[in-house]
């Protein structure tokens, strides 16, 4: 594969045209009758998916720096250019975000019924934008991408969502804008204050991070909007309460993108941005030490949060959280278990939350009804879909074999460590999400039929089993073989942990967690 | 091309586009005494003078381009690419303006072609203002735009609330350049001069007086009353609600460029000694205009209301710049007002094309639905709100970045907070115009009916947001443009204060 890809010089031109196909796929939509809308967008993603598989092979494991690196000078007085490149880090995010783009299109076939050519040409602009976060290394172009999310998010919301989705979009983009508007005057500041350091004006993240020393004096402010904005969209604890509402009213692909892509923008941002440019700040113990606490905090309110939810996709909302705070717990973590665990979860989590998403979808479309309290004993009706509910469950959970378990074993085995307390209660909650989750299979799927409206639903369809069979394959697979994967991000949480490793207080503080 | 501002011939070449649009629109005048019955006559006298527009600009371009620079002695008026290029915004905006009229008189029973003669006299006053070395010649020009305002905020004789507009904004106005013409006057008597270098010159070392401390704070005050500047905004939302809504564009956008651009060079040229004083003081208009501007628009159910508001908050941004004192902020100042006029240019063309016949004012639940009515109209008015709010991928984002990078250039966080607390603010009202038009269903069946977009608004409007996505895509040019601009300044540039690392 690789003398095949590097013959038609694949790493000059793939991250380009990854970022405008879809681009060049929504005009394509918009100008096409209406009726061809799905059909093109299907075209689309599934060449994006091929175009992107190539990235697996072409990936040099060995490297920890950019690969694929293309740079082109957009604005070269003020030092903006159009730079884009991607590590094992990025590369799992975009092959994730890739990959989900057809079984989107293919989860909406049916359920989207009006104004078909908007939602198809949004759902496309929303994976350029994803893209565009995960290979900009400008941080100027890293901004546009990151607030330009917000806008087919919204219309995503708004127009094709439920009963009370104005309310969510709304909160959805004020929440968001709130959170990343200070990040941008601590980017002009970032680059200002690089410049009369070095003389260079430039919105370089590899300039940024070579001088992050001239930073030091005042990383507590700037890390703060950093950290603002990665948390509002993670998100950490108290910033949370805009992912229930968004989730619930937003239509089955747009909580897919928000649980796959849209939350790992946010640790995408710690690891990437926010720790590297600040690591004295962000690494010592006080904020070593709220952050922890916060991600803990996250992870047993979620969870419990989460066991009294009558609203199946509120509960599965929920869980995000608290899978959330575990990678939030590897990042701070700051070994090489640990980040690489971090990682796998942000895939993993991907995995099965979008696949629960997608199955609540399902369910949906044949009930119309989210309660828990209108479901039960549908596993004699619809056989198939109970078994993708129960084994995607089991992967949310975390049982070994499934994909669930390899991260998380690595973030608790890779901070222990330093953060013993945090990863104890950490350890513990795992018994939670069995709780809520397997409740919430057996209310739904075994409990005696008492509504007889359930006696006759269809079970799963070919089109919707195209849908869920690759995600438990990818399930399976990651959870008993994450060596490929494992191999493949160990160069980046290597080079990771290297720019933050002396930064690391020296003694482990061993009760930062209880804090 | 060297000019010798000295000589008359010299005075009079250098402000060829204002004495060419002045000879054109008396030749409008004369037309319009003539023909002035139905409506065929009034859009007559708007495209008559939309061709005096594109003369006046072309004989800026060819002054601009011809190299000419000014010999010797200070004198009346500036020759420098920030003139040329206010000037030739001035004059779009004013051509604009026409255009959009055009059908809009008709539909709202308007019909006094005088009102595209008073669009250019009020240029003409603009064209003087950007161009004016000396104060005399400032007060000049802004007398002209005044009054010629002042009668356009009236014009609507059917509507009481145009008549208050007008009368409000005649003796608010009328107060200001008192004010302005009385610090005109402390300042002449610290210094006997009325040229800004040669004042600059006098203060330049010698200790400030208290008279030209007092005329600088009056002309703090007048500027601020032209501006629409928070505390001296009060007579701006009932004007420009009241106004016919294309005389509220131009309002909002012709007017705003040339008090800034004048504000900017008085500030640069005549109180460069000074900046110790004035900053503090512009820093408190700003943070007043930002904070005040964007809550109180919050509360609005007029679009138009709404948008006057958000202009005041603008002027805050805009102050923000003018407070840096430097080549980066007032490069970013013009770059703001070009951002900043083209966008709301187009959106108060929409809104013009959607106001009902009779009607007060636009509200929020009228434009509700127009998305699935008017496709590209909504489109285009979401791609002004986001500009407006400034969102990458606008043109809007690049001005407003562009400020923040001049205020924490000159280490001034606050005020680039302020602004960013500002625009999270203002989304509080954006949204729900957005959301009224894409997301909400129409009132009534036909309530769109009454829609009426002329093919030149059409063309305007096209023309602004294309231009809006294409300078927010690929700002290079512009952003070149008004950095040259701005470090060509005739004037030394402010030496910064101490204590400034």
């Amino acid at each position: 594969m690789r003398p095949f890809l590097d013959s038609i010089g694949y790493a000059h031109w793939i991250l380009s045209v990854l970022l405008l196909l879809p681009m060049a796929g929504v005009v394509l939509v918009l100008l096409a009758p209406e009726r061809w809308a799905r059909w093109l967008t299907l075209i689309v993603a599934i060449a994006e998916f091929v175009l992107a598989l190539g990235l697996w092979w072409a990936f040099d494991p060995d490297s920890g720096g950019m690969q694929f690196a293309f740079t082109m000078t957009w604005l070269p007085e003020l030092g903006i250019s159009y730079r884009i490149g991607l590590d094992g880090l990025s590369l799992f995010m975009i092959l994730l975000a890739t990959a989900m783009m057809p079984l989107l299109v293919w989860g909406s076939w049916f359920a989207i019924d009006q104004k078909v050519r908007g939602y198809y040409a949004l759902l496309l602009a929303l994976k350029t934008g994803m893209i565009g976060v995960f290979i900009s290394l400008d941080l100027f172009l890293f901004y546009c991408f990151w607030e330009l999310l917000l806008i087919p998010m919204y219309f995503l919301i708004g127009t094709w969502g439920s009963t009370n989705r104005l309310y969510a979009a709304t909160k959805f983009v004020v929440y968001t804008f709130a959170g990343s508007i200070l990040m941008l005057v601590a980017i002009i500041t970032m680059v200002t204050i690089v410049a009369r350091g070095t003389g260079e004006t430039s919105f370089a993240y590899d300039h940024l991070v070579r001088h992050s020393d001239l930073l030091a004096p005042y990383a507590p402010w700037l890390f703060s909007a950093f950290a603002l904005a990665f948390a509002v969209k993670v998100p950490i604890f108290p910033f949370h309460t805009w992912l229930p509402d968004a989730h619930v009213e937003a239509p089955t692909a747009g909580s897919v993108d928000l649980a796959v892509i849209l939350l790992k923008m946010g640790t995408y941002g710690f690891l990437r941005f926010a720790i590297p440019f600040f690591p004295a700040f962000a690494l010592s113990r006080p904020v070593a030490a709220v952050f922890v606490a916060l991600a803990v905090i996250g992870i047993v309110y979620a969870a419990l949060v989460s066991m009294v939810q009558p609203d199946l996709k509120k509960l599965i909302a929920y869980s995000s959280v608290s899978h959330l705070g575990f990678v939030m717990l590897g990042i701070w973590g700051g070994t090489v278990a640990s980040v690489q665990g971090a990682i796998i979860v942000m895939i993993a989590h991907g995995i099965s939350t979008g696949a629960l998403f997608f199955l609540v979808g399902m369910l949906y479309e044949r009930r119309h009804t989210r309660l828990l309290a209108d479901y039960g004993g549908l596993a004699r009706v619809t056989p198939r879909l109970a078994a993708a509910f129960v084994i995607t469950a089991f992967a949310s959970i975390g049982l070994p074999g499934l994909n669930g378990f390899v991260g998380e074993f690595l973030v608790l085995i890779g901070s222990f460590g330093r953060f013993p307390i945090a990863v104890g209660i950490a350890t513990t909650v795992v018994v939670f999400s069995a709780a809520y989750l397997l409740v919430a299979v057996q209310r739904v799927f075994f409990n005696p039929i008492t509504h007889p409206e359930n006696q006759d639903l269809k079970d799963a369809t070919p089109r919707e089993l195209a849908v869920l069979v690759p995600l438990i394959v990818a399930m399976v697979w990651m959870g008993l073989y994450p060596q490929p994967i494992l191999r493949r991000t160990e160069a980046a949480a290597k080079r990771y942990v290297e720019t933050v490793r002396p930064f690391l207080p020296a003694r482990a503080p061993a009760d930062v967690g209880a804090r | 091309m060297p000019i010798d501002l000295l000589t008359p011939s010299g005075v009079t070449l250098a402000l060829l586009p204002a004495v060419l649009l002045t000879v054109w629109s008396m030749v409008v005048l004369l037309v319009v005494a003539w023909r002035h019955g139905s409506e065929e006559d009034s859009r007559l006298a708007g495209w008559l003078s939309v061709v005096g527009v594109i003369g006046a600009a072309a004989a800026t371009l060819w002054l601009w381009q011809s190299g000419a620079k000014s010999t010797g002695q200070p004198h009346m008026v500036y020759l420098d690419a920030y003139r040329f290029v206010s000037e030739l915004l001035i004059l779009f905006i004013a051509g604009a303006t026409c255009l959009l009229s055009l059908r809009f008189l008709g539909k709202q029973r308007l019909l006094a072609p005088e009102y595209y003669v008073l669009v250019l006299f009020a240029a003409i006053g603009m064209q003087l203002m950007v161009a004016a070395a000396d104060f005399i010649l400032l007060f000049i020009g802004l007398e002209i735009m005044s009054i010629s305002v002042y009668v356009l905020a009236g014009f609507d004789r059917f509507r009481r609330s145009s008549a208050e507009a007008a009368l409000k904004y005649f003796l608010v106005g009328a107060f200001a350049s008192a004010f302005l013409l009385y610090g005109i006057a402390l300042v002449y008597g610290a210094t006997g001069q009325t040229n800004y270098v040669l004042i600059g010159a006098q203060f330049a070392g010698s200790d400030t007086s208290l008279l030209a401390r007092m005329g600088l704070a009056l002309l703090l005050v007048g500027f601020g009353f032209k501006a629409a500047a928070v505390p001296f905004h009060m007579w701006a939302p009932d004007v420009y609600d009241g106004a016919p809504t294309p005389i509220t564009g131009f309002m909002a956008t012709a007017v705003k460029t040339a008090a800034f651009v004048a504000l900017v060079r008085v500030l640069a040229d005549a109180f460069p000694a000074f900046t110790g004083l004035w900053q503090p003081i512009v820093a408190v208009l700003a943070v007043a205009s930002m904070i005040v501007g964007n809550v109180v628009a919050l509360a609005q159910g007029s679009l138009k209301r709404m948008l006057a508001y958000s202009s005041i908050a603008h002027a805050g941004y805009l102050l923000v710049g003018v407070w840096t004192a430097t080549d980066l902020g007032r490069a970013a100042v013009l770059l703001y007002l070009i951002a900043y006029s083209i966008t709301s240019l187009a959106a108060f063309g929409i809104i013009t094309a959607v106001e009902r016949v009779g009607s007060r004012t636009v509200m929020l639940e009228d434009v509700e639905g127009f998305f699935r009515v008017r496709p590209w109209g909504a489109l285009s008015m979401g791609v002004c709100l986001l500009s407006l709010l400034g969102f990458p991928g606008t043109f809007g984002f690049i001005g407003k970045w562009y400020l923040m990078s001049a205020a924490i250039d000159r280490n001034q966080l606050l005020l680039a907070v302020v602004m960013g607390i500002g625009s999270l603010l203002s989304l509080g009202y954006y949204l729900p115009v957005v959301m009224a038009m894409t997301m909400k269903p129409e009132r009534t069946p036909d309530a769109h009916r009454q829609v009426l977009f002329s093919r030149a608004a059409k063309a305007i409007v096209a023309a602004a947001v294309i231009t809006n996505l294409l300078f927010g895509v690929w700002p290079r040019k512009v952003v070149d443009l008004a950095r040259s601009a701005a470090s060509q300044m005739s004037a030394p540039t402010a030496p910064r204060p101490a204590g400034d690392r």
